[in-house]
């Protein structure tokens, strides 16, 4: 009989593949895009306008002579080819370059910077996710009810409205106080100049300075996470395993939780991990708004000079962990849903 | 996605139709009267729980929310009370930009000349009255008949913040590291021009010998560095050698303050003072920069107090601050004017063959020129400066009385489109039968490209009544946003008309000048102008000993620009400053009489600043701020009844926020049993 069937049908239906191969092909192709990112990264700020001599030059340098010695300094008089030789040849040996404006290393620049934008960007993610999902699925399993609308509206009305000008909003009412309410948090700034690093005092002065931001990013991304987890319960309210959960004689919470919620659950966690792979690009405009020194602020700061290798480093960091965001991805629905390695 | 998992679709169907063919919200399971008294049993059961169950949270919850609210004013009035305690006065200057080095050799933004002049010193400094040379580590210095030696007084006593005694030593070193190495050169090298070596014959004698006259001289605002530290760096290591504190130990300068915390492209920078400062101790015992990345959060820190000064808000700021108690809010001139700025033609400086794509009209003065009768300046001052600047006429400032040139009453530009319209007739641009004006052979000018940049938020605003103007004199234009490095570009390729943006100027009007020499093209020449009579005039002022002598020459030069146009000044420019006068006191202003107070050339103003209720008469400086007003003592109301306030406030929204979201869940479960 199988003989027959695979007679009939022309190209032999792909065996399911065994999970090894599954990861291996996809390591392979992360690894792929990781190389083609690093070419695009490179290509990408060379054909920026602005040459760094003459934008960090003006006002300063008099001479062609002096020109060129800040191009020797920094190896810009190189040729393309040859520059993009070491890009390569630093990228693989771990050196990063130098920052043209800062003038330290550029893995120095990003080991710093990478910290306030983990956790500001990371928390926001990670509160966001937790409440998004959870409005999400009270709000998909009351659709058209009033906590739907209330919480859809709300969502939504946070996520169009821009960040800045929430932060903005938050910093008048909280940071600086409405009338007699004087404001409880710093306006900005990562942590005060006072305390000791690495105290106790310390973790909870950058916890307090890092409050309105968060609270505004959460607030921002809620709606990606909600929306999401919303139609995706929305499409398992019809199933019938519901119904037979039901007819079971479950409660409602249980019928919710332990059956629709795991199974509207695999969209949610696509977006949920891509976005964790974004948490590195930071978030410019709240960076901006709190002063926080994050890795957005760094690297749209660095466009304006064009500072090569900061960007080349920043982008780096963040394509990498966008493409190993979306390899666990792929390997983690291997695992969770067998068909997909067909 | 709803593809049947366990019920083939035709099947579904069915089920579903016993529901009654309308989708549920969710499946409805028929159910026998049988089943009711169970229904209603486990209905009752699940309300009862629920509500046993929120009777238990609901407290919970509010416990929770105010031990949050408790922690979180524990953590707030902790802030102020911790800097208290000490008794350490600490000024917080607010800054929009970051230090991108501290290297004195390497960085260039504004907040980097900041930080080098609260930890190194000058040989020779600005004066606060007119940024003129006065005395710092030199005391006195003479220059003989030729100018070609100079000789340096140099202080006795100063010592290093490391106790290392300061000797003229180490202002030779300094200065021959910058005439004979490549990275030092870079922003002090045109202060030495001419010069050929320092040298010091003794610990307080320099001696710098010039192969011409420098007329410049003996302004030197180079930042002396110890050489027991700087000669472990050499030449190759300082193009990337950060000079900030390391394990702990602070940066070695004689400056008032001393940098104990920060990093390039940091947030903080924290300075302790310098107790042993040759020019007195500072009044306060710490300088702390912090970084904001924008203004709007800047100013709120201002009015809640986080900082004491903020500096380069924009005028709409400066006005709504300026009733504020406790606050002293204003503009300050500053030493910068803004152009709009021609392409009077763009050539390739090897070949001299003409080179980008610039209008040709604006190649002639004439037609320049006239275009400077087309400016509403009071207008723009108005609209585009909201008040914040003065009219401008030539390249000097008014900051610089001594060197500035200043049009007649005659040659003054005044806003007149009729008069800007008959200078075009006279040469020869007459209006076609369109109604726009041509070139003297009868050629269409075209369409001016105007270049507006939008690091500068008022620069679009005026192009755009420039582009008006133009229109109502019949001549095309249009308005485009090019940043600064894209516009530096076209500039270099001689690809754009017309663009606008400023230049800070130095006492010395030496470097201002140079900008329109033909030397200078490709480099600091952004306008292309090249004359052989203004290089001449350059030249002869650029070795001339005689100050009236050299005056002259330089007044020569500005009414050349004035007429041949290559830059329309547009404005000098104020730069918005505000203050906690409640905290501080005791800044001079530099220049005289409106000048800025912080961000100024040199350091001037953190030695001499001081708490506003020790502020007396500031030891007689005459013309400092706050003098007099010690009696104004801070009144600070807002303490613990306040935050009683507060903290019923947020307990009241979180256990509203907290009743909702209870209410709305108690609903919903109860909506969601069919």
């Amino acid at each position: 009989m199988t003989t027959l069937i695979t007679a009939q049908v022309p190209p032999p239906v792909a065996k399911r593949r065994s999970y090894g191969r599954y990861a291996g092909g996809k390591v392979l192709g992360a690894l792929g895009s990781l190389f083609f990112a690093l070419v695009a990264n490179f290509l990408l700020f060379r054909v920026l306008p602005g040459d760094p001599a003459r934008t960090l030059g003006r006002n300063r340098f008099r001479t062609e002579e002096q020109l060129e010695n800040f191009r020797h300094t920094y190896g810009l008089d190189q040729s393309m080819p040859e520059q993009f030789l070491t890009f390569l040849k630093n990228t693989f040996t771990g050196e990063l370059g130098i920052s043209l404006r800062y003038r330290v290393p550029v893995s120095d620049l990003i080991a710093d910077r990478i910290w306030p934008t983990l956790l500001l960007v990371g928390t926001s993610t990670l509160l966001a996710m937790l409440i998004g999902v959870y409005l999400g699925i009270i709000s998909g399993w009351n659709r058209g009810k009033k906590v739907d609308t209330a919480s859809q509206s709300t969502t939504l009305t946070l996520y169009s409205m821009p960040e800045w000008w929430l932060g903005l909003l938050l910093i008048a009412a909280l940071a600086v106080g409405i009338g007699p309410f004087t404001g409880i948090f710093p306006t900005g700034g990562l942590h005060s100049t006072d305390v000791e690093p690495g105290t106790f005092g310390y973790v909870v002065d950058t916890a307090w300075h890092l409050t309105l931001p968060v609270i505004t990013l959460t607030l921002a991304y809620l709606a990606e996470f909600s929306l999401i987890m919303r139609s995706s319960i929305l499409d398992e309210l019809g199933e019938d395993y519901l119904v037979t959960a039901r007819a079971k004689g479950l409660r409602d919470v249980e019928v919710r939780n332990k059956h629709a919620v795991r199974n509207a659950l695999l969209p949610t966690t696509t977006l949920v991990v891509l976005n964790i792979g974004f948490v590195v690009s930071g978030a410019i405009t709240i960076e901006t708004v709190f002063s926080i020194p994050g890795l957005g602020l760094l690297s749209s700061e660095a466009l304006d000079i064009p500072d090569f290798w900061v960007l080349q480093g920043t982008f780096l960091v963040a394509t990498a962990a966008v493409i190993f965001a979306n390899l666990v991805v792929n390997l983690l629905y291997g695992l969770i849903d067998p068909r997909v390695r067909t | 996605m709803s593809g049947g998992r366990f019920v083939p679709e035709a099947f579904r169907h069915e089920v579903r139709e016993e529901v009654g063919g309308v989708e549920p919200p969710h499946p409805v399971v028929r159910v026998r009267a049988a089943d009711t008294v169970l229904r209603v049993l486990v209905r009752l059961l699940g309300r009862d729980r629920r509500r046993r169950h929120s009777r238990h949270r609901t407290p919970t919850r509010v416990l929770a929310a105010l031990g949050i609210v408790a922690s979180l004013l524990a953590l707030s009035s902790a802030q102020p009370a911790g800097a208290a305690d000490d008794d350490k006065v600490t000024f917080t200057l607010g800054l929009k930009n970051e230090v991108d080095s501290f290297n004195p050799f390497l960085g260039y933004e504004g907040p980097s000349y900041e930080a080098w002049s609260l930890s190194y010193d000058f040989m020779v400094g600005y004066s606060m009255d007119d940024m003129s040379p006065v005395p710092a580590l030199a005391k006195s210095w003479e220059a003989s008949e030729d100018g070609l030696t100079w000789t340096f007084d140099i202080r006795e006593g100063v010592k290093w913040s490391d106790d290392v005694p300061f000797t003229a030593a180490d202002v030779a070193y300094t200065l021959t590291r910058i005439i004979n190495g490549e990275t030092e050169s870079g922003l002090y090298g045109s202060y030495l021009t001419n010069v050929e070596t320092a040298t010091a014959p003794d610990d307080t004698t320099v001696v710098l010998k010039l192969a011409k006259p420098n007329p410049a001289l003996p302004l030197l605002p180079i930042p002396i560095i110890p050489e027991h530290i700087w000669k472990n760096v050499d030449e190759k290591e300082i193009a990337t050698y950060p000079a900030e504190p390391s394990e702990g130990r602070p940066v070695v300068g004689t400056g008032p303050f001393v940098l104990v915390e920060g990093k390039a492209g940091g947030s903080t920078y924290r300075f302790e003072k310098n107790p042993d400062y040759w020019g007195g101790e500072p009044h306060v015992d710490e300088v702390v920069i912090r970084v904001f990345k924008a203004e709007d959060p800047m100013v709120q820190a201002l009015i809640k107090g986080e900082v004491d000064f903020i500096h380069d808000i924009n005028p709409l700021q400066v006005k709504a601050l300026e009733g504020r108690e406790g606050i002293k809010a204003y503009n300050g001139v500053s030493p910068y004017f803004e152009e709009l700025g021609f392409n009077t033609g763009a050539v390739d400086t090897e070949t001299d063959k003409p080179i980008g794509d610039g209008n040709p009209a604006l190649k002639d003065p004439k037609f320049r020129h006239a275009l400077g009768y087309a400016i509403d300046q009071d207008r723009l001052l108005k609209s585009a400066y909201q008040g914040a600047a003065v009219r401008g006429d030539s390249i000097v400032p008014v900051a610089f009385p001594d060197f500035r040139w200043e049009p007649s009453e005659d040659e003054e530009f005044k806003f007149d489109l009729t008069r800007a319209g008959e200078l075009l007739d006279e040469a020869g641009y007459e209006k076609g039968a369109d109604g726009f004006r041509t070139m003297p052979d009868g050629k269409p000018i075209g369409t001016l490209r105007l270049f507006a940049r939008p690091e500068e938020q008022h620069s679009t605003t005026i192009m755009d009544f420039f582009s008006e103007w133009l229109g109502e004199l019949g001549i095309k234009s249009e308005v485009t946003v090019r940043e600064s490095a894209r516009l530096t570009k076209d500039i270099i390729a001689g690809e754009y008309d017309v663009f606008h943006w400023g230049w800070y100027v130095e006492s010395d009007p030496g470097n201002v000048v140079s900008y329109f020499t033909c030397d200078q093209r490709a480099l600091a020449n952004d306008s292309w102008f090249c004359d052989p009579a203004y290089d001449a005039l350059f030249k002869s002022q650029s070795s001339e000993m005689d100050k009236a002598k050299r005056v002259e020459v330089v007044q020569e030069m500005q009414k050349m620009l004035f007429e041949q146009s290559p830059y329309l000044v547009l404005a000098y420019t104020a730069d918005g400053q505000a203050f906690r006068s409640d905290r501080f006191a005791c800044f001079v202003p530099q220049p005289k009489p409106d000048g800025v107070l912080v961000m100024q050339y040199g350091a001037g103003n953190y030695p001499l600043m001081r708490p506003t209720k020790d502020a007396g008469d500031c030891d007689g400086v005459a013309r400092a701020v706050g003098a007099n007003s010690a009696s104004e003592a801070a009144s600070s109301e807002d303490g613990g009844s306040n935050v009683v306030l507060i903290g019923g406030a947020v307990v009241l929204v979180l256990v509203a926020v907290g009743g909702g979201v209870l209410a709305l869940r108690r609903r919903s479960t109860a909506g969601e049993r069919e």
